[in-house]
């Protein structure tokens, strides 16, 4: 969808929703149905940010409306406040809960938090008929009564959770500009990669499910004031859980605009069952059915199907000729050294890494010189990859010293390593698909402060940066192409500019000409040389032997998890054991 | 000390039967890493078609199994064949919004066809008990352990000593390496999911004698469950049986010695302390992929 039509469309519906109350002031039951749908809304747009943009999936994820109304349901009463008062504070409270949650099961992946997100809501439950001195059980909790007199209804309700709704989806969005949303997308797409081009995945995880928790918390106060009695089952609800991921995944996980839409189809469809098939009793019945037909059939949501029914995606010829591609200089530039340091810029010494009882790395010593393009070549399953992710931080745990530019940094994180100034590419490129390929490039963090997050995603001088690089790798005009529409080796030159982008001190290249056209080698070798010209330092994995030995020195020979060999390319060429090792070792 | 004898006697019987239900749920997770959130529902599912039987015959609730139990392995088969099978190789997360959509559309079917009231079957031997010493042992406990570990017994035979199993464990340890032995991942993976849910069909049939049940009965089968299996490693068996026996003894511990209303945080807890501490359980694989390692 246009982006303006969209704004557009829903400018016309918000003041209708605005007017209506004026138009209609009697309406009690439309505005109940439509203020629950705002309702809805709120806790859709918020689920999205931690289970759209960062691919977490969150099936417990009332269980902040229920924090939100317990807690303003709780202190109202003792404190004698009103409810309302206590809207920010029930925001604050579930923000809480998700933090001290989120920091134990946001360090993982897979299917943990999602397990956690079911267990939380049950065990709130619980925990309220348990604690009936707080919570009064499963007696429940009655609230004052509204104020304002009978004549007016919900409208008051009514204008809250519109003006909520409004204000979290203003939220939802900015998030999605930001650097901090960029990095979101980053990790649902490839949550190593994100590691690997310095987004601080863990952090970015517990913020998102915290920025998912707070207006669901302000909304649950009101909600209880709405309602005057909470009790443990209603408050805690799985049913409302699944209504919010079922909005979600109607109009579009992970858009911006598909949580709205979702929200408003699944409760006047709920209504609408409730009304005409069979009362409230079958409910359960329907969201089951409905959740998984969506999964099976429409896991993209209607908003992603509907975009891509409508528009003819225009198709590009795309080239790996080097004539299609663009020429120009551009500085690559690397951050200052913080204080020089004499000798090798990297340096490994006596690495062991096992994989059970496989040797994949034996006692490595290796010293790269600062300002090299130094290689390691070795037959396949010599190590070499196994090297490089313990270098980057992936590779998990092993023995040994890693020392970069006068850092220890083995026991740091991946993010911690790029921001150190150490870059890395992949065997098999790593790009974030779905993101265009100016996206792709802004969205290495090279150092991080929190005023990273606030910043806009493609913006100021970042942007020009990017665009420079792309020129630099000569493919400045596929800037808005969606990454995964370009071909492989482009793709490689695309996640070189990526991690040029850290302005790092040093380079890790996994098979830069792997899988590549030749007429593309002789380019990467010739950005390589211009970026080391510039001061970079690479490190280089490579299978095209007259490659390395033209590009690099010196050159390190990798086989069985062993050095067996190392200098310049002239010696190495003529080295018995090297050639040993690549043609097969001589058995007796 | 009696009552401490007398606790631990029922903490593992009824061990023994989280054992058996555990283990379809890991099983099916270590082959096709997808957590099938439906189990518990699968388990009140056949609880209450048990209980009707019953009614019905008036036939022994736990013999019941030899019939639920073919009927739970065919049932899963097919539903793999024609749903869980479209889900494979999406994200974890997708199939599980998949098994709990099946799990809620048992439970909106129980409330409308059964409604939604609390069921319990009582044979005859229901009130009855076991006396050894001064420990009491009910009947109906005892001959559900026996049955839960009849068909456990039965599991690891089919597992360890026939070519099916080790198409099975093969696959579970290395899907690539059994697909180019011979092994069809498809076949294998519909054959465990009806595995998993076949023990279901034997832990439901138990289950009507031993704990009331109705349809909301199923969150806190599958919570129990995933404590289990998270506390074990997800994916090892060998995780279910050590698991379910802690767990069983440590809820049965809490009921009496503490009050019954917080032996189920038990096994919120559980989930929430193993996560933080040891995220891949007792004995399992790397549960929690940390990004840094």
């Amino acid at each position: 969808m246009n982006p303006r039509v969209a704004q557009t469309v829903a400018a016309v519906v918000l003041v209708a929703l605005i007017a209506f109350p004026f138009v209609a002031p009697t309406a009690t039951y439309e505005h109940t149905v439509l203020l629950l749908a705002f309702l809805v809304a709120i806790q859709a747009i918020s689920w999205n940010i931690i289970s759209g943009f960062a691919g977490y999936v969150s099936l417990g994820h009332s269980v902040f409306l229920g924090i939100g109304a317990y807690t303003a349901g709780i202190l109202s009463t003792r404190w004698n406040v009103h409810p309302l008062a206590l809207a920010p504070l029930a925001g604050v409270v579930a923000v809480v809960v998700a933090l001290l949650v989120g920091s134990v099961v946001l360090r993982a992946k897979g299917p943990a938090f999602v397990i956690i997100t079911i267990a939380m809501l049950l065990l709130f439950q619980v925990l309220t008929i348990n604690l009936p001195e707080l919570t009064n059980g499963s007696d429940g909790i009655t609230l004052e009564l509204p104020a304002w007199g009978r004549d007016v209804g919900n409208i008051p309700f009514y204008f809250m959770f519109l003006g909520l709704m409004v204000v979290t989806f203003g939220f939802s969005a900015w998030i999605r500009r930001t650097k901090f949303g960029t990095g979101l997308v980053a990790i649902r797409e490839d949550e190593g990669k994100a590691a690997a081009i310095g987004i601080p995945t863990t952090l970015y995880k517990n913020l998102a499910y915290a920025a998912s928790a707070f207006f669901i918390g302000v909304a649950g106060a009101v909600y209880a004031y709405f309602l005057t009695f909470l009790n443990p089952l209603g408050a805690f609800n799985i049913l409302t859980s699944v209504t919010i991921v079922l909005a979600a995944l109607v109009g579009g996980r992970g858009t911006l605009w598909g949580p709205v839409v979702g929200a408003f189809i699944v409760s006047f469809a709920s209504e609408a069952a409730t009304v005409y098939g069979g009362g409230s009793q079958s409910r359960l019945l329907l969201f089951g059915l409905a959740l998984v037909i969506i999964v099976l059939f429409l896991p993209d949501g209607l908003l992603p199907t509907l975009q891509r029914r409508l528009a003819k995606r225009r198709e590009v010829e795309y080239t790996d000729h080097a004539g299609a591609m663009d020429h120009r200089p551009a500085e690559v530039g690397t951050r200052e050294p913080i204080k020089p340091q004499p000798g090798p810029l990297l340096e490994l010494r006596d690495v062991h890494k096992a994989f059970g009882g496989l040797k994949a790395v034996n006692g490595v010593d290796l010293a790269v010189p600062a300002g090299s393009i130094t290689a390691l070549i070795g037959p396949n399953g010599s190590g070499k990859t196994t090297l490089f992710n313990l270098i980057t931080g992936t590779g998990g745990t092993h023995t040994g010293e890693i020392w970069f530019d006068g850092h220890r940094i083995d026991g740091l994180s991946p993010w911690l390593r790029a921001h150190h100034g150490l870059g890395r590419t992949f065997q098999v490129t790593r790009l974030f698909k779905s993101m265009t390929v100016l996206e792709n490039v802004v969205a290495p963090l090279e150092s991080f402060s929190p005023r990273v997050l606030a910043s806009g995603a493609v913006a100021g001088h970042e942007a020009d940066r990017a665009r420079d690089l792309l020129s630099f790798v000569g493919l400045g005009r596929f800037e808005n192409e969606r990454a995964g529409a370009l071909s492989y080796g482009q793709q490689k030159l695309v996640e070189l500019a990526q991690v040029l982008m850290l302005e790092p001190r040093m380079v890790l290249l996994d098979e830069p000409a792997g899988g590549v056209n030749p007429g593309l080698v002789d380019r990467m070798a010739g950005i390589i040389r211009a970026a080391n010209r510039q001061g970079v330092t690479f490190l280089v994995v490579e299978h095209n032997i007259p490659m390395v030995l033209d590009l690099c020195d010196p050159v390190f020979v990798l086989a069985r998890g062993e050095v067996i060999a190392s200098g310049p390319p002239g010696v190495i060429r003529h080295d018995p054991a090297v050639l040993d090792a690549y043609l097969g070792e001589v058995t007796a | 000390m009696t009552q401490a004898l007398q606790t631990i006697a029922l903490g593992l019987l009824i061990g023994g039967v989280y054992a058996l239900m555990a283990a379809g749920l890991t099983l099916v997770f270590g082959i096709m890493n997808i957590v099938n959130v439906a189990q518990g529902a699968f388990l009140v599912l056949i609880a209450m078609l048990t209980w009707k039987a019953w009614q019905l015959t008036g036939l022994d609730p736990i013999l019941l199994a030899l019939a639920t139990t073919p009927l739970m392995f065919g049932l899963g088969w097919l539903l793999y064949r024609l749903v869980v099978v479209r889900v494979r190789g999406t994200t974890p997360a997708m199939s599980m919004l998949l098994t709990f959509g099946i799990a809620l559309t048992i439970e909106g079917l129980l409330n409308l066809t059964a409604g939604n009231y609390f069921r319990s079957a009582t044979p005859s031997y229901f009130a009855q008990s076991f006396h050894i010493g001064s420990i009491v042992l009910p009947k109906a406990q005892v001959y559900g352990c026996l049955a839960a570990l009849l068909v456990l017994g039965l599991l690891y035979l089919v597992l360890n000593r026939t070519w099916t199993g080790r198409a099975i464990r093969a696959t579970a340890q290395n899907p690539s390496g059994a697909a180019l032995v011979g092994i069809s991942a498809s076949s294998v993976a519909a054959l465990s999911f009806a595995i998993g849910t076949a023990t279901a069909g034997t832990g439901g049939s138990i289950l009507s004698v031993l704990y009331p049940f109705f349809p909301a009965s199923h969150y806190e089968w599958i919570a129990r469950l995933l404590g289990i299996i998270v506390l074990g490693g997800m994916g090892s068996l060998r995780g279910a049986w050590v698991g379910a026996i802690i767990l069983g003894l440590a809820e049965t511990i809490t009921a009496t010695y503490g009050s019954p209303r917080w032996a189920t945080l038990v096994f919120y807890a559980v989930i929430l302390l193993v996560l933080l501490v040891r995220p891949h359980g007792l004995f399992g694989t790397r549960l929690r992929e940390d990004v840094a390692t």
